[in-house]
């Protein structure tokens, strides 16, 4: 009697790329279930090599899910990638068409490093409290203002993981503010670049308002993000649940001065962020 | 002798989702000549189980192997079909076979089998093994569930919970095991976890694990491989070998919190699906359930009851699958509306304890029911209407016991009809397990007691690892909650009894004996 099985899956169709700071966000067609599919396989090459063979040396990651976000170089980086799955049996299909796409380059890669609060890591353990120590943070800070001083103060010392915000009933649903003082030696002669990144934030999203030496420079959406950065620290962990996020800003020169520089960080609404690294940089 | 004869309801027939109707079939039966085995084909390294208890017929289950934690999830079998045989006897040497059959063990199911034994006598001993090739595997017991309306003089259940491998040794289980009494036990959640195992987590002393552990579990292959590591235990396996197994889940089967097709960390529900697809189909491939748990997708049904003849009526809730999300405010979450096992289960569970003929009626739920602070919104406490609508069918029956874990405490306590009202009579007790290894050794009390033990409803709280025992007869119910001082140094921890009560038949209160 012949030995049936589950038919072999089809090809992936519709791979695209949407690219961003640091890294690709890629999608294609679900497959559905039938037949199941255990994960999919995401091979991709640096440049734009089309085709190449998919095989282990080039498999960058694993997912169930029809998307997978590669983190690359900030400097900026194209890749060509192709996609194969996986079903309940362990047989594959063809590998998907290759698609050829490029990240946008981060400041943290393309810029000089002014000052900077934390490692651009995606994790937050090198920050007050870190990992999971958020329970300290509303005590450590009952008026909700953080302060860090440049050159003074380490992240470890000054520096709590996460800047809690109205949404996070164990901080007392305060926004609070994150400020940040640094010293120019002189006056910028040209616009500067700020970067935050993030580890994670909360499903509540939120707003982070931004104002240089008391000037408001920018009110940055925040996005949904996995909640789990409150006890996870180490977004580069395989299947990490922490969604990590990007936000660089232009800040116009006029803004800055020589001497003193305040930078806040207000979280005016939404739950909290989780910090990965902050950093002025300036253009080369 | 008579052969079993896999038979499909057209409903099961389409339910199969992703696996062919033959392919089905022969995960359950098959002819002798289907599949080719040889000596060398696989192991029973994951062990045996039976489950899906009736009086006629049970469910058997194992998954072969060659190296049970290969990376890949298949255990390091060839992507190929194998085939087993199967037997069932009433002597512990299976001298006297009364049933045998053979199926095939199929990569599409991680090489595991269902085999369904039907055709048997109510209330009778058997004991059973597996072989492929010149491999037997070890010898399982179980016992069919008497018939109504035959009311046996005694039925003892253990019941464990949240089982975190890498939390600690599965102390409880070895104890469990060998309870003298024991006829059933209950699986009451988080079978598996899908944690990343690492150093920060990894409690279980004198055990490494591979590299492929350390990441969180999302991939069919990587729930197939924490499902390994799960029963890769030598006391689960005694466990499961010594009795018939039923097994409802909590969120950590797919993760952490998620409700409904909802994951609670902000994916979008159609790309949350496939995780669930999965997660649900590793579920089904390592324990013993019937053909009903077989997923479609990301949807299955693990919905099931039986009676002990006219002694116990049980109902195995799905509390995770069909629940409303989260409420955001306090008016949604008391909104009548708000459903936790969704309309066709919820009137499907009243229906039981109405019309029950048993003299106790047993619920699992995944989740604990009795009323403990409202910001405990994963728990019954998140669905005040639906509880309400739960505790008026449960006043219109008797014997009501709930079995539930989930927090990783050892609670007991008792059900009012009305939880607003502190004169209201009771309709049930609620029994709840702690965890198996979940949260390490644990300590007798924590910050979290005071929000229980502020109930006068409550008669227990115990922060240490452990399980439940509960017997019943037609004149009471026994239930000893067994606690084990330690599970991460070791697993030599002492049996140690924690409380034990006596609820006389037709009360619903907690009498510490």
């Amino acid at each position: 009697m012949p030995v049936p099985s589950s038919q072999r899956p089809r090809q992936v169709t519709g791979l695209r790329a949407e690219p961003a700071i640091a890294r690709t966000e890629l999608s294609w067609r679900s497959l559905g279930f039938d037949p199941l599919i255990d994960h999919y396989r995401v091979h991709a090459v640096r440049g734009a090599r089309r085709p190449f063979e998919p095989d282990g040396a080039n498999l960058v990651g694993k997912t169930v899910y029809p998307q997978l976000t590669h983190h690359v170089d900030p400097r900026g980086e194209t890749w060509t990638y192709r996609i194969v799955p996986v079903s309940d049996a362990g047989r594959t299909a063809r590998a998907s068409d290759a698609l050829v796409a490029s990240s946008v380059a981060s400041v943290v890669g393309t810029g000089l490093p002014v000052a900077t609060i934390g490692d651009f890591d995606a994790r937050t353990l090198e920050h007050r409290f870190a990992p999971a120590g958020y329970a300290q943070i509303p005590a450590a800070y009952p008026d909700a203002v953080v302060e860090l001083e440049q050159g003074v103060d380490s992240p470890a010392d000054a520096w709590p993981y996460l800047l809690p915000g109205p949404g996070d009933a164990w901080a007392g649903r305060k926004a609070y503010t994150a400020r940040w003082r640094l010293a120019l030696p002189g006056a910028p002669a040209a616009d500067h670049d700020l970067a935050i990144w993030l580890v994670d934030t909360t499903r509540l999203g939120g707003t982070l308002r931004v104002a240089v030496n008391g000037a408001a420079l920018a009110d940055v959406a925040l996005p949904p993000g996995g909640t789990r950065g409150s006890r996870e620290g180490d977004a580069t962990v395989p299947g990490t649940a922490l969604v990590r996020s990007y936000h660089e800003l232009p800040v116009p020169v006029g803004l800055l001065r020589e001497g003193e520089n305040t930078i806040e960080l207000v979280l005016a609404d939404g739950g909290w962020v989780a910090w990965d690294a902050v950093g002025l940089f300036a253009r080369r | 002798m008579p052969r079993t004869t896999p038979t499909f309801s057209r409903r099961e027939v389409l339910r199969a989702g992703g696996l062919g109707a033959a392919t089905l079939a022969l995960g359950i039966s098959a002819p002798e000549t289907a599949g080719a085995a040889s000596p060398s084909d696989g192991s029973f390294g994951l062990g045996v189980a039976s489950g899906s208890p009736r009086p006629d017929s049970m469910v058997l289950w194992t998954r072969l192997t060659r190296d049970p934690l290969a990376p890949d999830g298949h255990g390091g079998m060839p992507l190929r079909s194998y085939g087993v045989h199967w037997e069932v006897a009433t002597d512990p040497e299976l001298e006297h076979v009364v049933r045998r059959g053979h199926a095939l063990a199929q990569p599409e199911l991680a090489h595991s089998v269902h085999p369904k034994v039907t055709g048997l006598r109510p209330g009778t001993e058997y004991f059973y093994r597996f072989r492929s090739g010149t491999t037997s595997s070890t010898v399982g017991r179980f016992r069919t569930l008497p018939a109504a309306p035959a009311v046996p003089d005694t039925f003892t259940v253990g019941v464990v919970s949240c089982q975190a491998w890498y939390h600690g040794h599965f102390t409880a289980h070895r104890h469990l095991a060998a309870e003298p009494e024991l006829d059933l036990v209950v699986f009451g959640g988080d079978y598996v976890y899908e944690y990343g195992i690492t150093a920060a987590n990894l409690w279980r002393q004198g055990v490494s694990v591979a590299p492929e552990h350390a990441a969180e579990v999302q991939t069919l292959e990587q729930y197939r491989l924490r499902y390994a590591l799960t029963k890769s235990d030598p006391h689960l396996q005694s466990l499961h070998a010594r009795v018939p197994a039923v097994a409802i889940w909590d969120d950590h089967e797919v993760q952490n919190n998620y409700v409904g097709g909802r994951s609670a960390y902000g994916l979008p529900d159609e790309i949350f699906a496939h995780r669930v697809a999965v997660a649900y189909r590793a579920f089904y491939e390592h324990l013993p359930v019937d053909l009903e748990a077989l997923p479609d997708g990301p949807g299955s049904d693990i919905t099931t009851g039986f009676d002990v003849g006219h002694l116990a009526r049980f109902s195995l809730l799905d509390t995770r699958q069909h629940r409303d999300p989260v409420p955001e405010t306090a008016e949604e979450q008391a909104d009548p509306a708000r459903t936790m096992l969704g309309r066709a289960q919820e009137r499907w569970v009243e229906e039981r304890l109405v019309d029950s003929p048993a003299a106790w009626n047993v619920v699992a739920s995944g989740v604990v029911l009795m009323p403990v602070t409202e910001d405990r919104t994963d728990q019954w406490d998140g669905y005040p209407a639906a509880r309400a609508r739960l505790l008026d069918a449960m006043a219109r029956s008797s014997g009501v016991v709930v079995l539930s874990g989930d927090i990783h405490h050892a609670v007991a306590g008792e059900l009012r009809a009305d939880v607003d009202d502190p004169g209201a009579g009771n309709v049930g007790v609620e029994l709840i397990c702690t965890s198996v290894a979940s949260d390490g050794d644990g300590a007798p009390t924590d910050d979290y007691a005071p929000d229980w033990l502020q109930h006068d409803y409550v008669r227990l709280y115990d922060g240490r690892r452990g399980y439940l025992t509960v017997t019943l007869t037609p004149q009471e119910m026994t239930s000893t909650f067994v606690s084990v001082p330690w599970v991460e140094a070791d697993d030599t921890a002492p049996r140690e009894v924690l409380a034990r009560f006596v609820t006389p038949a037709g009360t619903s209160r907690l009498v510490e004996a």
